[in-house]
């Protein structure tokens, strides 16, 4: 387990202050953050090589504020590998390892063993980031700190060493924090993603959570949110297009219906937010597009606006299509085989509808 | 667009200001042909001469003097003794520069604590310090008038006209430089192949041991081949403190003194050899080392 409470720590002119989050035993933690967030600068602290200012560091429930490196129990991988170049891809591997069987095993399992008999400076990047990872978990750690350690693996390769990467978590129930800038790989193998910034934990929990109910707009246009409007919000109560006559004001969770205005556009929301100045955050998938022809049609999305199209980009299977609706730009992410068989194309009226329990307010 | 949101201006934001002097664009003024290969001739002239100003001299001595000191090595006992001798201590000197100056140039490479500046400005004071004034700095403290001077007198150690001077001499003015090179040598060496090898296990001293000193060692060797170098040419302080008996850069100075320029080449040409000896290993290290070393 890995428990930050109000961790600070200082490297040179940087400082990380109050750094709170918790990753359960046996857990895997994603970090995720803008370059020169201090993720690294995390990492170095719980590893012990950043010295701790302040706040408490609890590693599987020890205080190890003033406990060494080599005493912590943890392995470190960083992006650029650093492996000793006055030793052999075996010597790296076995330096720190808790047996010669184990470091064979971590070197097999990760594919490294074909890398036996090279001169570490003849690797190719990725090749020093499996070298590195297998020196790591040859100590066997029982928390293991990854710094982007799949960034210069190719993408086949990434896949298979990133499943073997979680499966050896899985097998020796290790406590893993990762940073990365990919959000799919935090989706993908995070129970915990701590979203830093500035040295600060701006918000931590299930990347599900974090994704589709971030903390701030800031957080939201950082995790690629494209719809974050301004505006300002008020109770519908029994004006609530979904309120049912008999019903209480309120729905589970002290969630109310909302209407939040942003220009001229009103959107219908459910959330818990107080009223007044606010943010909505949409995100592009959530948004449906149909031909304007095709309306009126039965739906049970709640939020249905006409407007049309200004700009549509096609990402491979992926197309984004911009919606101008009552003079708001509306994001809207699409397959492109849906986008052409709509014929969505600039200057389409289009109708553009979304749930409003898709809305997070913020 | 009225509803979406401009993000506010944020405490932390790191916002390039483009308009500002630093990122303004560089607009380099042209200049003819003529101007630049006649600029270019000047320079390659200038560079000449300078590199003829610090040739000549030792390699016109070589040719004057070279096979004539060689071969007065073998019927001068002299010659041979203090070329010995300068070898020894300066070896010595070399030694204790490399044992007591390594965990200096260390502490000053990888550790921020108060005063370090001043430290590393005291430890460049011996090579601020004319060298004759140096041996009368040491004579002072360790002399038979000071207290420092009995007490090692006292425990078989003398200073004042004995190899362990001439060794002191030879240490206060050749370790800064040992120091400053050895410094960068560790500074050479990335912290965080320190940091991976602590998590790997290992106390500093052992991470020391085991990846510090492997990667900076050929860094450190080139430090104490310029120490040795340095150790060997000393002449100012020495004379100071020990005259006699003679190392070779004395030697030389007695036999000019005495017997003059044309008596005094082989001796000085025979120096000269010996100087040259590290100073070829010191070239290998470093073109070994520009050869490839993982940065």
């Amino acid at each position: 387990m890995i428990e930050a409470r109000d961790l600070s720590a200082a490297a040179g002119e940087f400082r990380l202050s109050d750094v709170t989050f918790t990753v359960p035993e046996g857990g895997y933690g994603v970090v995720i953050g803008p370059a020169g967030s201090g993720k690294t600068t995390l990492l170095e602290t719980i590893a012990g090589i950043t010295p701790q200012r302040g706040g408490t560091l609890r590693l599987n429930g020890v205080d190890v504020g003033r406990v060494p490196p080599e005493r912590r129990g943890v392995g470190l991988v960083y992006q650029h590998a650093f492996l000793f170049p006055h030793l052999s891809v075996e010597g790296n591997v076995a330096y720190g390892a808790a047996s010669a069987s184990t470091a064979r095993e971590v070197a097999d399992r990760l594919g490294a063993s074909a890398l036996r008999g090279r001169d570490v400076r003849s690797l190719s990047g990725g090749e020093r980031q499996l070298v590195a990872l297998a020196r790591a978990l040859a100590r066997r750690p029982a928390v293991l700190l990854l710094d982007e350690p799949f960034s210069a693996l190719d993408p086949r390769r990434r896949a298979v060493v990133r499943r073997e990467v979680r499966a050896i978590h899985n097998e020796w129930r290790m406590t893993v924090l990762q940073v990365t800038h990919d959000f799919t790989e935090a989706g993908l193998l995070g129970d915990v993603a701590v979203l830093l910034d500035a040295g600060r934990v701006l918000q931590y929990g299930p990347p599900e959570r974090v994704f589709r109910e971030p903390a701030s707009p800031y957080i939201a246009e950082f995790l690629g949110a494209e719809n974050v409007y301004a505006g300002s919000l008020r109770p519908l109560g029994e004006a609530a297009p979904d309120w049912l006559a008999g019903t209480p004001g309120e729905y589970a969770h002290d969630h109310r219906a909302l209407e939040f205005r942003t220009g001229a556009l009103s959107i219908y929301a459910v959330g818990d937010a107080p009223p007044g100045a606010s943010y909505a955050v949409i995100r592009a998938e959530e948004v449906t597009l149909a031909p304007a022809e095709d309306a009126p049609r039965r739906t049970s999305a709640r939020n249905e606006f006409r407007g049309r199209v200004t700009e549509v980009a096609a990402l491979g299977a992926l197309t984004r299509v911009t919606v101008d609706v009552q003079g708001t730009p509306l994001v809207a992410a699409l397959t492109t085989r849906s986008a052409q068989e709509l014929a969505i194309v600039v200057g389409r009226e289009v109708t553009a509808s979304f749930k409003a329990m898709a809305v997070h307010l913020c | 667009m009225t509803g979406r949101r401009s993000r506010e201006p944020r405490a932390e934001s790191h916002s390039l200001e483009t308009h500002n002097t630093v990122f303004a664009p560089h607009t380099p003024r042209s200049t003819s042909p003529i101007t630049h290969a006649a600029a270019s001739v000047v320079a390659g002239l200038l560079a000449s001469l300078f590199l003829l100003f610090l040739v000549a001299p030792v390699a016109e001595l070589v040719v004057a003097g070279g096979a004539a000191g060689v071969r007065r090595l073998g019927s001068d006992a002299e010659l041979r003794g203090a070329l010995a001798r300068t070898a020894l201590t300066a070896t010595a000197a070399t030694l204790l520069g490399v044992l007591g100056g390594t965990p200096l140039a260390y502490l000053l490479a990888r550790r921020r604590f108060p005063g370090r500046a001043v430290l590393a400005a005291v430890l460049d004071l011996p090579l601020l310090v004319p060298h004759p004034v140096a041996g009368i700095a040491l004579l002072i403290v360790f002399g038979r008038e000071s207290v420092a001077g009995r007490t090692l007198l006292e425990a078989g150690l003398r200073f004042a006209g004995s190899l362990e001077g001439i060794v002191a001499a030879m240490l206060f003015v050749s370790a800064p430089l040992y120091v400053s090179a050895a410094r960068e040598a560790f500074a050479r060496v990335d912290v965080r192949y320190e940091a991976v090898a602590r998590t790997l296990g290992d106390p500093a001293w052992r991470v020391f041991r085991r990846v510090t000193l492997p990667l900076s060692l050929r860094g450190l060797v080139a430090a104490a081949v310029v120490m040795w170098a340095r150790a060997v040419s000393e002449f100012g302080s020495i004379v100071i403190i020990t005259y006699n008996p003679h190392v070779a850069s004395v030697l030389i100075f007695d036999r000019f003194t005495s017997f003059g320029l044309a008596e005094v080449l082989p001796a000085a040409a025979a120096l000269v050899l010996l100087s040259l000896l590290p100073l070829v290993v010191l070239r290998a290290l470093r073109y070994e080392r520009s050869a490839g070393v993982e940065a």
